[in-house]
């Protein structure tokens, strides 16, 4: 199972590597991609993901009202909402996408939202894109 | 494309005891990119920099990937690698292989996997990445101390010293923060109002600050070297400028109302200067309580003021300033309320908070000094003291030390035994925690001259009883429930963040902890700074502390500040938006989704397109999805770089 | 106002006086306590449960029945009340132990069904003001303290009925029936519990503690809303009048008791002749 997750640097990110400082472990699974705000992901960046493959996508920012930009994750809610129904009407399970809130001191929180979603996910039956022959990584050289 | 050079850092064991780094490199050496893909034991020393340089200059490198800890804790120091290489800093990106790999899972197979995916993954993004370049910008020689506290005054007093001009803005009316209300302080038992009163004469004094007392900061805009500063002069009801602090009002004035500054233990006038020594020595109206400004009746202190100082129709006022950085000093505030309910505090007279015998001890408190009991006037021969009341409680209350209680605890029992010779002190305590230069030895003193009783553990119940409070504790050394009949109870309340800090942090948008103190932006190697470039962070504001801490912090914060204002102009990051305005078809829906403004119009062949302003631009990327056109895009964060990552993650 | 009412054992067959004087007192208010058609012993005491699974199925099996009736589910017992809503939470909270539960059940429960005090409902329902207006016979001059226990209170997170350390909502009842409450700083102190069965002399001490304290600030009487509360300071306080001179009779009412005084009904809802320590000398004060 492939899970690619959009933290944003301020808050989840901060927030996973406490997770790692204070050694909580979680699924391997899940695969962070560092941005500087959740409104920062393009839903296109989503879609993307599950097209090639991946089974399941978390976001994650600031806490609404906490935005390291005031206001960034206003608009990723808005965002992410539209994008799942968008997601339900063209077939595609909006199970398969997940949004957090996760501060910097909420490393237990992080862990716990990975788990959650691994498990979410994982309920799930594999992304169908997955077994479509995909690009190949590198040649040999 | 670029010839890529990916290093891997074992961090000692922490990386390599989960992570199988030969293979690790091995794998990543197959992308064809890739040219040199090699591991040291520790890359961020100093050797480890010098063979990132060696490699680069062997092989031409154009692109560097370091897979070693988070970027939030070395992601500069490759970076300046990379410049001192002659490969631009935007060109060198860091896998996290430590706290988000090797920290977190045990299975040293999904690890190494992991571990390689995460560093393709990067390749691909710096494949992609374009070189950036600093811009400046002029700065604001000028600073905003918020609090005038102990730290926030010795911050002030640095960077005024170092020639800048600082305004310190304080919601009292008054400079001196809390030390002000303090009788002795530990260790070494020297009088609080003799060791501050000539800072606080200095500070006023000092040409280079403006002290803004009873004014409270409403908004910051713009960023690090030019916040735009609001700040909320509320209003006195007295001309600062006309009042001599003659007094003549105080002593007329019919009204009383609860002192602050005594908490509570004395009222106080309605037009009040709040204690002797304080600074500016100048009357404020409390418009809660004030017969004139409820009832429009009164009005005495106007008539009777020699210098006609009294103005009622005195409006809070607002100022604007730009500052080019920001301390925040605000300080700490004591727990009250349900969670000391089984303590019986607010609910008897004689429970009072370390706070209130503070005053009781002040030769300029309500007694004069004299360890008095507030409900009948008489002196206690029995008091008992708690300590951690509300902290280090789990369930209720803060989960937290808060640092101090320990020492003034002991400090207090010693003042009191020196001022009642014939009295018995009791201290409740869960552990000593006498963690500064001279604190054990204070403790040691106390208990051997002091004739103080320490009891280990903690207090269930305290209520009234036949005229006592009576104490129901246990004492843990020798299992035994103990019952004390006191005279007096003191609290040593929890510390927490002072009133309002929650929403200053949102104002200056600097971040809080789970418990409301300022967060820092990394809790060993950046105490001081917060993760809003140009917001410092000194004092209580940020966690419990003693004094000397407070003071210590206070002046690294002014160091920093001094450290920016040494410079005449301010580096700007490149992660900012760019509009490919050829594209552009002028709908500014990306101006919507920005917050700072930083999204300007711009005449481009005959029409109206977008143009972000580089010095505006914090780098959020909100924008990049507001744009419906796509053609908003995020330096160094760009879609295709992070498009690249997501394909690359997902390769079979 | 229509709710469930589950008596549970104790106020049906040994408290008569608790039931029926909240029977009748209910009706009086236009509360209306319908008898749940089906139900169980509540499980009796929740910490003390061994097997997890079955000391549940009893309380669940009871919220079914309460589920199926439609209406928020009243009790008074402390007892019941607290494992009712502990087992509630438990369900609400606990997924795998829910799942487990409802693998015995025919059918599943999802934690949903409210489980109420009558002081919850004569707070938020009523509220202290509607039931002054509907005192006949105020208490005055009665000088009367609330005793809590701990099975109502805690553990706070679960129960949230009031402030374990300063609960309130016991005085604000009384003071609606125009009862004297003074500050009792023992009425959340533990009255000995089950030690009766083991340890005699520890219940004594904790039951002469609660009363001493009690009498040294003249208070006439003290009221509870547990069984096992009523029977160990009405019991023991018999028991020890026999050897402690010092003590003066302290009669224990269960709250409904002064409820229906306070609203004027008969005295023979109250059942006082369930009491050990015998109420009316004390009750001589109001009339």
């Amino acid at each position: 199972m492939e899970i690619v997750a959009f933290l944003c640097n301020w808050c989840s990110y901060a927030g996973a590597d406490l997770a790692g400082t204070s050694r909580f472990k979680y699924p391997a699974n899940i695969k962070v991609i560092r941005v500087p705000c959740s409104s920062r992901v393009n839903p296109t960046f989503i879609l993307k993901a599950l097209a090639n493959g991946a089974d399941g996508v978390m976001v994650s920012g600031c806490h609404p009202g906490d935005c390291h930009y005031t206001t960034g994750n206003y608009f990723t809610r808005r965002r992410l909402l539209l994008m799942k129904r968008l997601l339900e009407f063209t077939g595609v399970n909006p199970d398969r996408v997940h949004l957090y809130w996760i501060s910097a001191s909420e490393g237990t929180k992080f862990a716990e939202a990975v788990k959650e979603v691994v498990e979410k996910v994982g309920k799930l039956e594999k992304n169908p894109m997955s077994s479509i022959e995909g690009e190949i990584r590198y040649e040999k050289k | 494309m670029k010839k890529i050079g990916v290093f891997v850092c074992w961090c000692g064991l922490n990386i390599s005891r989960t992570v199988d780094i030969e293979r690790v490199i091995k794998e990543v050496s197959r992308h064809p990119q890739v040219v040199v893909s090699t591991d040291y034991k520790y890359l961020c020393s100093e050797p480890g920099q010098n063979l990132i340089q060696k490699y680069v200059e062997e092989n031409e490198l154009g692109g560097l990937v370091v897979a070693a800890c988070s970027p939030n804790m070395h992601e500069l120091t490759f970076r300046s690698v990379a410049q001192r290489c002659g490969i631009n800093p935007y060109l060198c990106e860091m896998t996290n292989i430590r706290e988000q790999c090797s920290w977190v899972h045990d299975d040293r197979e999904e690890a190494t996997h992991k571990a390689i995916d995460l560093i393709i993954m990067t390749v691909e993004k710096v494949l992609r990445s374009d070189p950036l370049y600093s811009s400046t910008v002029p700065l604001t020689k000028k600073a905003l101390v918020i609090g005038a506290g102990i730290s926030g005054m010795e911050s002030a007093l640095d960077i005024a010293n170092a020639g800048y001009e600082v305004s310190l803005v304080d919601k009292r009316p008054y400079i001196g923060g809390h030390m002000t209300q303090l009788s002795e302080t530990f260790p070494t038992l020297d009088c609080a109002q003799c060791i501050l009163t000539p800072k606080t004469a200095e500070v006023a004094r000092h040409p280079n600050i403006k002290i803004l007392p009873y004014s409270e900061v409403v908004e910051i805009k713009g960023y690090v070297g030019n916040f735009e500063a609001k700040i909320k002069r509320k209003a006195t009801y007295v001309d600062w400028d006309k009042c001599t602090g003659c007094g003549i009002c105080v002593e007329k004035c019919p009204q009383k109302t609860y002192s602050e500054f005594e908490r509570g233990l004395k009222e106080r006038k309605s037009i009040d200067i709040p204690f002797p020594q304080a600074v500016p020595f100048k009357v404020t109206i409390d418009k809660e309580s004030c017969i004139y400004l409820k009832k429009n009746k009164c009005g005495v202190c106007a008539k009777i003021c020699p210098a006609e100082a009294v103005d009622f129709q005195q409006q809070d006022t607002i100022i604007e300033e730009k500052f080019g950085a920001i301390v925040v000093a605000t300080g700490f505030e004591l727990l009250e309320g349900d969670d000391l309910a089984e303590y019986g505090y607010g609910k008897y007279k004689d429970i009072l908070d370390g706070m209130q015998f503070e005053r009781l001890n002040s030769s300029s408190g309500p007694t004069s000094g004299k360890i008095l009991r507030p409900s009948d006037g008489k002196e206690p021969k029995e008091l008992v003291f708690i300590q951690c009341a509300g902290s280090r409680d789990r369930e209720k209350g803060v989960p937290y030390c808060s640092r101090i209680c320990c020492m003034y605890t002991a400090k207090h029992a010693r003042l009191y035994k020196q001022k009642v010779p014939d009295g018995q002190a009791y201290i409740f305590y869960m552990d000593i925690r006498a963690g500064g230069k001279g604190y054990e030895e204070f403790i040691y003193r106390s208990v051997d001259e002091g004739n103080i009783l320490y009891l280990r553990g903690q207090v269930s119940k305290v209520f009234e009883e036949d005229g006592k409070l009576m104490v129901w504790g246990m004492d843990t050394l020798s299992s035994k429930k103990i019952e004390i009949a006191a005279d007096m109870v003191v609290l040593a309340n929890a510390m927490i963040p002072s009133q309002g800090s929650k929403l200053l942090a949102s104002i200056l948008k600097v971040g809080t902890d789970e418990h409301g103190f300022f967060q820092e932006a990394h809790p060993k190697l950046r105490p001081i700074e917060s993760l809003t470039r140009g917001v410092f962070l000194a004092g209580c504001s940020q966690s419990p502390k003693d004094i000397t801490d407070t003071v210590a912090q206070g002046s690294a914060a002014a160091s920093k500040v001094m450290a920016m204002f040494s410079n005449d102009t301010i580096k700007v990051e490149p992660v900012v938006s760019l509009v490919k305005k050829e594209d552009c078809s002028g709908c500014f829906a990306c101006e919507i989704a920005c917050p700072y403004g930083a999204i300007e119009h711009e005449e481009y062949k005959g029409r109206q397109v977008a143009f972000v302003n580089a010095a505006l631009c914090q780098g959020c990327g909100s924008c990049t999805v507001a744009c419906r056109a796509g053609v908003v895009d995020l330096m160094g964060f760009s879609n295709k770089q992070i498009l690249a990552e997501v394909e690359a993650l997902l390769w079979k | 106002m229509k709710y469930s009412y589950f008596p549970g054992c104790t106020l049906h067959e040994q408290s008569k006086s608790f039931n029926q004087s909240t029977l009748a007192s209910s009706s009086a208010l236009g509360i209306e306590l319908e008898e749940l058609k089906d139900w169980y012993c509540c499980g009796a005491v929740f910490p003390l449960r061994a097997d997890d699974i079955m000391s549940l199925l009893s309380p669940v099996r009871t919220l079914i029945g309460a589920k199926k009736e439609g209406k928020d589910l009243v009790t008074l017992c402390a007892a019941c009340y607290q494992v009712l809503k502990r087992t509630n939470y438990l369900i609400l909270e606990d997924r795998e132990k829910r799942e487990k539960i409802n693998n015995y059940l025919e059918e599943d429960y999802k934690g949903d069904v409210k489980v109420l005090h009558l002081l919850e409902v004569l707070r938020d329902n009523l509220g202290w003001l509607g039931l002054r207006e509907k005192v006949s016979h105020p208490l005055s001059g009665l000088k009367v303290a609330p005793y809590y226990g701990c099975l109502l209170l805690r553990p706070a997170k679960e129960m949230t009925f009031d402030h374990p350390e300063n609960p309130t909502i016991f005085e604000d009842f009384l003071k609606s029936l125009g009862c004297d409450v003074p500050d009792f700083p023992y009425k959340t102190e533990c009255c000995g519990a089950y030690l009766g069965a083991t340890a005699k002399d520890v219940v004594s001490q904790t039951v002469y503690n609660i009363l001493h304290g009690a009498q040294k600030r003249k208070i006439g009487a003290l009221i509870v809303s547990c069984p096992l509360c009523h029977y160990n300071l009405d019991f023991y306080q018999g028991e020890l009048m026999k050897e402690k001179s010092e003590l003066t009779p302290i009669p224990i009412f269960y709250f409904t008791q002064l409820l229906a005084l306070a609203l004027g009904l008969s005295t023979e809802v109250c059942h006082f002749e369930e009491h050990r320590i015998d109420p009316l000398p004390f009750l001589g004060v109001i009339k």
